[in-house]
């Protein structure tokens, strides 16, 4: 129970890259394929920013006091106080560049249907041959 | 307390990630793509990635599941079933559950969740966490590690998104005079797409009509105040896109093209990278390395050495807001009208 509690996250992290994996092999249609694609990518997102956490850490903005011209008084920082940023920033641009990756994905779809009429992956192939 | 949130709310993404694969209904499936989306923004926020958070509300459940539906409504929405498959996916399935049974083996060599002492929150991030203060005077961490000591990331990644861009416009992108020649000698084509109905509703207008300054007003504050809150040029940038993206909806696609017309769309794209590798280049020209802001209090003025540096970031910021606020709308533009630019949804 200890070992579930405490790895939790990961294990999560390899059932959801399995089922992103699995749709990509395995269903026909091409949007679910892009749809798989980007449940395995949240699974690679889950695993960095679970091993960023830390437990009774705030979000990484530091709390920060000012003198009178607002300039920080310096104070000691505790790593420990503070939320991994390093695997955030990797993650947060990771986002946004797979969403530009999925739209890339949807126009090659499209390309595909106007040519085909079908998003099935063997009704694509019959009218290949 | 909050690891109990995160047991809950992952559970339950599970079953959203299930249920968007085998759901038979695809335009159900991507609505509950949108669900896990939005599912696995609360756990980014359990786990104190409150910018990863914000950038996966705004990104996966907002203008992703957008580019989805645009493309089932522009294709079709039934996904077929063929018996033959089965055997095939039994077989993928044996495949994968090898993958994964080897992936669990290693699970017990990582660190426990939360473990603070682990590898990766001890070395690099923690010099990150020490000094954000004293070298940039920017308290959000997260904003001075990306625009800042890993400034090269981020301007790839906003390049990655500027290339993909171009990418889909080019792909879908049908001249006009094409496409009359198309419509003289296939006239099939034409006949199979559905007949364009013009969005006339008086309420969705108005609702869009209130709800659109105040969408691009909190954008703008996202951008400015990235650096003492989450958010930033990324996040800034996809709202600003959304907002643009819901007057093309509500409207037809005349009104969208008379926001941003085609030419200005590549130009502001353009210009938003050029704005990020611009900064860099004149720090190269004022003596120092590129992307090296704390040379740019020679020409910014009031400024120290540590000020200049969280200035040049919010123009950096400024640079990818833009380039990711247009690069969303004219995604949406390409997708939603299968690159022929002339009606959408």
């Amino acid at each position: 129970m200890e070992f579930i509690i405490n790895y939790y996250n990961y294990i999560i992290v390899v059932i959801i890259m399995m089922l992103g994996l699995w749709g990509m092999l395995a269903l026909s249609n091409l949007v679910k394929k892009l749809i798989s694609m980007a449940i395995f990518q949240t699974g690679i997102i889950l695993f960095y920013i679970s091993m960023g956490a830390k437990k009774g850490a705030s979000i990484p903005i530091i709390k920060q006091a000012y003198d009178e011209h607002h300039h920080p008084i310096h104070q000691t920082i505790n790593n420990m106080d503070y939320a991994n940023p390093l695997t955030q920033i990797l993650m947060l641009t990771a986002i946004v560049v797979g969403v530009a990756t999925l739209g890339l994905g949807l126009a090659l779809t499209q390309r595909v249907y106007s040519e085909h009429k079908s998003l099935h992956e063997d009704e694509i192939l019959e009218t290949l041959s | 307390m909050i690891l109990g949130f995160d047991i809950i709310s992952l559970s339950l993404i599970l079953l959203c990630a299930v249920l968007a694969l085998f759901i038979r209904d695809l335009m159900g499936s991507v609505i509950v793509f949108g669900a896990y989306s939005f599912l696995m923004c609360v756990v980014w926020a359990c786990n104190g990635a409150i910018d990863v958070a914000f950038t996966e509300a705004t990104v996966g459940a907002g203008v992703g599941t957008v580019f989805l539906v645009s493309t089932i409504y522009s294709t079709t929405r039934i996904d077929t079933f063929k018996k033959n498959r089965l055997l095939k996916q039994l077989f993928m399935f044996a495949v994968v559950c090898v993958v994964g049974v080897l992936l669990l083996k290693t699970v017990t060599d990582l660190p426990q969740w939360g473990d603070a002492g682990s590898p990766a929150n001890t070395h690099l991030s923690a010099y990150y966490i020490e000094n954000s203060i004293d070298q940039t005077h920017v308290p959000n961490v997260v904003t001075s590690v990306l625009a800042d000591y890993r400034g090269f990331d981020t301007m790839f990644e906003t390049c990655v998104v500027f290339v993909a861009f171009i990418g889909i416009f080019s792909l879908l992108r049908i001249r006009k005079s094409k496409t009359k020649n198309a419509a003289t000698t296939s006239p099939t084509t034409e006949l199979t797409l559905p007949p364009h109905q013009e969005v006339d509703s008086l309420i969705i207008k108005t609702a869009s009509h209130l709800m659109v300054p105040f969408m691009q007003l909190f954008a703008l504050y996202v951008v400015a105040h990235g650096h003492y809150s989450p958010g930033g040029g990324f996040q800034g940038g996809v709202i600003l896109g959304a907002s643009l993206i819901l007057l093309a909806v509500s409207y037809n696609f005349k009104k969208a093209l008379s926001i941003l017309s085609e030419k200005k769309i590549i130009l502001l794209v353009s210009l938003g990278v050029l704005i990020y590798a611009g900064i860099g280049v004149i720090c190269f020209f004022l003596g120092g390395n590129f992307l090296d802001y704390s040379v740019l209090h020679k020409i910014l003025p009031a400024t120290d050495t540590i000020m200049a540096r969280s200035h040049a970031m919010l123009g950096v910021e400024i640079g990818v807001a833009l380039t990711v606020m247009v690069s969303m709308y004219g995604i949406y533009l390409s997708l939603s009208s299968n690159g022929r630019f002339d009606k959408g949804l």
